[in-house]
């Protein structure tokens, strides 16, 4: 009764790399790797401009720690830590 | 002749402002078929042409990964519009593109509106919109929704594509890497020999090679689908080998490519010396120490301003429904319809009207801040604490607002953009504490625990809270499970709000309000007013008419031996008086004489209207046992006595069902003292306090009355955001469930360890 819509696209993506999005600092900046967790979550993100390649930038933390601030593709976006863990990301200064 | 017209855009880049800048008020405000994503309809004229104008629902793609994606994209492809009016934020270019590249891929006649204008100027952007146009192949139209500028071009440039059906500007094609094409042309070839060659088949294929379900699923059923399948497969395996991303990834990812391809060559970027001033306030206003302190206080300011404010109109309202009530008694004789009409009719609207401006209030202040921008920040800020129970950050501005009342802030629900998560908070809203249940909190608790009180009624509001997210927990691992997005939040620029978008979305939300409470309401009533009327025929154990005539003939005996007394005495004076004239303490005694005689008059005279009141007040009570309403109560007496309640709780429950405030009113009626109490009444306190109610059921009942079912007005609301009646049922049968077995625990261990018995 409850759950109309069956579960899409739960197979989740493993990715490599050392650095995460999390691991930025604030005003640090990061050109992406790759994207793991689901595939509806990789696939927002993508659309959402967070494609291989693209410059982010975190710019704040939440007073309470989570959720942060990115910048992209020259407007704002917010994750949560746990999502931007599954970001992997090579600095770039 | 007509034309459909659908406009489409991301979340926040300003359809609904061209929407009402093209149609005017003309326009309809409903739900899409099954689902409750507000459907918006109007229409306008132009060139003595019709254009029905539909509003599609903000988002960033065409994927149908949620309702509102699904729904853009079956309203698209199936209803075929005559033209699609996609709406891009100017300053924000590259990620509105996105979904440009989809809409063109669907085919469709499509018209650009570069809004938000004066914000890329603002940035320092130059757009050149005829390469823009040359590139994407469909007219652009540089708008400023906010004013209005630009909108006759946009009027004039629909009118044209609806009726050339753009014959001369031929659609172009997203060009992708070459290995993708390759693949593309694979699957067009096999579509064109199949039944789907009528349809988009460039669409067709980038959607296949997308992996889209609801592609793959129209393919299989078609004849040859199995071959374009097969195909498919190899394609996206061919393609993953050598890309080393999904199908899905690199095909976006190309977009991307496409689109700042474009950009490059018509958009200029003058570096502008203007700070980024939206990131200064947010400097400031989601600062690490003062962001939180800034939230609590806008917090604080707006419960203030809507319980504050709202309370001066709520007095003239109820004023006008006083006089209306007597108007109507004093016109129409004492009948049944005149009944009907004050105290069902009106007094049951009229519970409901008198909330007007608190709501009216909160939704302007709401539709400030979705339209400032800060609402987006409130996400940002409480996010953390709502993760918690498994929600987005902007579920706690529902949560808050149901300490007031319950009604509109399940309405709120509306500002969370998902399904799963409106529903989550609308289930868990009723255990916020409204203030329409202080009154019975004051009421029982001063009766029990005079010493106590505020310590009680505090702890009731802890348990609802404690309740509120204990079930939000529970609901999120169970009936809710899965179904949750991920937590992927735009923070818009801040903005000036304007006065007519407010006013517009505070009266959208407001008039629903209006419409479909005002139904609701007025048929619950209209039952509760059967119920408390009939029988009309009512006999009595005691006669109470010769019992008052009784007390009278009492108190005008005793006041005549008073009087005869008080004569003799003043005889027996006077006699004295003539002979001790001159005498000061003679006439000093007379008037002492004289002032005790008015004094004991006066305080026969009280203690008969009062023993006349408690008889008036005991038939009442008595009569309401009779009725229907207390026939019902003894009905559900057996189930509630393990809670040990009595039938006189078992009909204030049943009354409070209408409104949980109407608990007080009702306890009045049962004790005898009148309907409108105060909640310090003497009569109610000692009436419960001498019925056998020990202060551990009413600790027991306080928590009955703060779980149980949400009121009427509530429940109204519930199934109005829910959409259907299993939730609603629910979310009755739960927190009664949930009421009756803490209330049950309280009275049962209380008595098993003898507490406050
Ligand atoms: N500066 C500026 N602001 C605009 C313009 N057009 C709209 N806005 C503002 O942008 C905000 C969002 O506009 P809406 O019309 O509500 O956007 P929407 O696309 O319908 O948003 P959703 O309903 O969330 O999908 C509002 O605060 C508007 O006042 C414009 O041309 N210039």
């Amino acid at each position: 009764m409850f759950n109309s819509k069956r579960p899409r696209h739960q197979l989740s993506k493993a990715i490599e790399g050392d650095l995460r999005l999390s691991d930025l600092k604030p005003g640090e900046k990061g050109r992406i790797q790759e994207i793991g967790g689901s595939e509806q979550f990789r696939q927002r993100l993508i659309e959402m401009g967070l494609t291989r390649d693209a410059e982010i930038c975190v710019d704040k933390y939440a007073p309470l720690r989570d959720p942060l601030e990115l910048i992209i593709r020259g407007y704002h976006l917010s994750l949560r830590g746990m999502d931007a863990q599954k970001i992997s990301v090579e600095r770039i200064s | 002749m007509s034309f459909n017209i659908a406009i489409a855009g991301n979340p926040n880049c300003g359809k609904t402002t061209i929407f009402n800048g093209l149609t005017g008020a003309r326009q309809h405000v409903g739900n899409w078929p099954g689902v409750t994503v507000e459907r918006k309809s109007g229409h306008y004229s132009f060139a003595d042409q019709r254009f029905d104008v539909i509003d599609l629902p903000g988002t960033y793609s065409l994927s149908a990964f949620s309702a509102e994606e699904t729904i853009a994209r079956q309203y698209l492809l199936d209803e075929g519009p005559d033209v699609v009016v996609n709406i891009i934020d100017a300053s924000n270019m590259e990620r509105n593109l996105f979904l440009t590249t989809q809409l063109i891929e669907s085919g469709r006649p499509l018209v650009i509106v570069l809004n938000m204008m004066d914000m890329a100027l603002e940035k320092g952007l130059e757009i050149d919109s005829e390469t823009l146009s040359t590139l994407l192949g469909a007219p652009v139209v540089p708008v400023i929704g906010r004013t209005g500028e630009g909108l006759d071009l946009l009027r004039e440039k629909i009118l044209r594509v609806a009726t050339e059906i753009s014959q001369k500007s031929r659609p172009i094609d997203i060009i992708y890497p070459r290995d993708i094409e390759a693949e593309i042309q694979k699957i067009n070839t096999l579509l064109e020999k199949s039944p789907l060659a009528e349809r988009q088949v460039r669409w067709t294929s980038v959607k296949l090679l997308e992996s889209d379900e609801e592609t793959h699923h129209a393919v299989r059923a078609v004849d040859g689908g199995k071959e374009i399948l097969d195909q498919t497969n190899d394609s996206i395996a061919r393609i993953e080998r050598l890309f080393k991303d999904t199908g899905r990834a690199v095909i976006s990812h190309a977009r991307y490519g496409f689109i700042q391809g474009a950009i490059r060559e018509c958009v200029v970027e003058n570096l502008s010396d203007a700070v980024d001033s939206s990131r200064q306030i947010d400097r400031i206003l989601t600062n690490r120490w003062l962001g939180l302190p800034i939230f609590g206080f806008f917090m604080w300011l707006m419960f203030k301003i809507t319980y504050d404010i709202g309370s001066i109109p709520m007095a003239w309202i109820d004023s006008v429904l006083v006089a209306l009530m007597n108007f109507v008694s004093g016109v129409l004789p004492e009948s049944m319809i005149a009944s009907l009409l004050v105290d069902g009719v009106i007094g049951g609207v009229g519970a409901i009207a008198v909330f007007l401006p608190n709501i009216f209030l909160l939704f302007f202040i709401i539709a400030m801040l979705e339209d400032t921008g800060y609402m987006a920040r409130v996400a940002f800020i409480m996010d953390r604490v709502m993760h918690n129970i498994g929600l987005h950050g902007k579920a706690f501005i529902p949560m808050i607002m149901g300490f007031g009342c319950n009604v509109p802030a399940i309405m709120g629900t509306r500002i969370l953009e998902s399904r799963r998560d409106r529903i989550l908070t609308v289930l868990i809203n009723p255990f916020m504490s409204c203030s329409a249940r202080l009154p019975v909190y004051v009421l029982v608790a001063g009766a029990f625990f005079p010493e106590n009180a505020a310590t009680v009624i505090f702890s009731m509001y802890v348990l609802g809270v404690v309740a509120a997210i204990a079930s939000g927990k529970l609901f999120s691992k169970t009936i809710l499970k899965g179904m949750s997005k991920p937590f992927v939040l735009e923070l818009p620029p801040y903005q000036r709000p304007t006065f007519r978008s407010l006013s517009l979305h505070t009266w959208e939300r407001g008039y629903i309000f209006i419409q479909k409470m005002g139904t609701v309401i007025l048929v619950g009533s209209i039952i509760i007013w059967v119920l408390g009327y009939f029988p009309t025929e009512v006999t009595l154990d005691r006669d109470y008419n010769a019992e008052r005539a009784n007390v009278s003939t009492q108190y005008a005996q005793e006041l005549q031996d008073l009087t005869l007394k008080y004569e003799a005495s003043i005889a027996t004076d006077s006699s004295t008086y003539y002979s001790e004239m001159l005498s000061y303490r003679a006439s000093s005694g007379y008037h002492m004489l004289n002032t005790q005689y008015l004094d004991i008059k006066a305080k026969l005279n009280a203690s008969e209207q009062a023993e006349i009141f408690s008889l008036k007040q005991q038939e009442i009570g008595d009569i309401t046992e009779q009725k229907w309403i207390g026939q019902v109560g003894k009905i559900f007496e057996p189930i509630v006595r393990p809670l040990g309640f009595s039938w006189r709780e078992s009909v204030a429950l049943i009354t409070g069902f209408v409104a949980k405030e109407i608990v007080v009113s009702t306890y009045g009626v049962l004790f005898g003292v009148g309907e409108n109490v105060d909640e310090g009444s003497h009569g109610v306190i000692s009436g419960l306090r001498s019925s056998g109610m020990t202060p551990l059921v009413a600790l027991s009942f306080l928590v009955f009355t703060l779980l149980y079912t949400p009121c009427l007005a509530t429940v109204a609301a519930i199934k109005r955001e829910t959409g259907t009646w299993a939730y609603t049922l629910f979310s009755i049968g739960y927190s009664l469930g949930l009421a009756y077995t803490l209330a049950f625990c309280v009275t049962y261990f209380g008595g098993m360890f003898n507490w406050l018995s």
